[in-house]
């Protein structure tokens, strides 16, 4: 499972008859650095929105969550719309970037 | 199933039901090929169903063993949890960063453990 912010939406019409229906995101996952990492197309079963801060959960858990118990051909999925994110360092992960809270100073 | 540091937490409320009442922590492998300082590490986020400090080093399982470790039988939404609480480790490669108890942070003196 990793955290990623949702950056887009994909729409396709010819797709494997398992994921009629379905509703695909484009997420950037967050990185500890900050530093912009590859994207991934999720399957969004929530109605999470553009800007929103989501929980990607994968394989049989992702087929779990879309499917509810059916096969379908899907490997990627958002679990969880993020409310917060407390990190050691400090920072506090808004559910959306604007909301996001800088590092605490460095401890003495 | 790798070694990693508890880095955060993480709350929601739009959550599928699976994940509703369990502790979701930020974990951040630990990896002896990496400098402690280097961009780009994709954190994981793993069920922590041992009651995890934040700093502690932990063992995490993927797939099939992640949810089998949470009590469940295959079908739950989420593939990482959190199995083991390391107590000490001897690992001739790894770097001292491992020890310390935040990133970032001096690792304390050799007799001192690993936090």
């Amino acid at each position: 499972m990793l955290i990623g912010t949702v950056v887009g939406t994909v729409w396709s019409t010819v797709k494997d008859p398992t994921l009629c229906g379905v509703r695909f995101l484009v997420v950037q996952p967050f990185t500890l650095s900050g530093e912009s990492a590859e994207t991934l197309v999720a399957v969004d079963p929530l109605g999470a929105g553009i800007g929103e801060r989501v929980l990607v959960v994968f394989g049989r858990a992702a087929r779990h969550m879309i499917g509810r118990g059916h096969d379908v051909g899907f490997q990627t999925a958002v679990a969880a719309i993020v409310d917060r994110m407390e990190l050691c360092d400090g920072r506090c992960i808004g559910p959306v970037c604007a909301q996001d809270t800088p590092p605490a100073p460095p401890r003495a | 199933m790798f070694l990693g540091r508890v880095v955060g937490q993480v709350w929601a409320t739009r959550m599928a039901q699976d994940l509703a009442g369990k502790r979701l922590l930020v974990v951040e492998a630990l990896d002896e090929r990496r400098d402690p300082a280097a961009p780009k590490v994709t954190p994981v986020v793993c069920v922590d169903p041992l009651g995890t400090d934040l700093g502690e080093r932990v063992i995490v399982a993927f797939g099939k063993a992640a949810r089998v470790a949470c009590g469940g039988d295959g079908d739950l939404a989420f593939e990482a949890a959190i199995v083991g609480i390391v107590d000490d480790f001897e690992v001739p490669l790894a770097p001292p960063a491992w020890r310390a108890l935040w990133p970032g942070d001096a690792p304390p003196d050799a007799a001192g453990g690993p936090g």
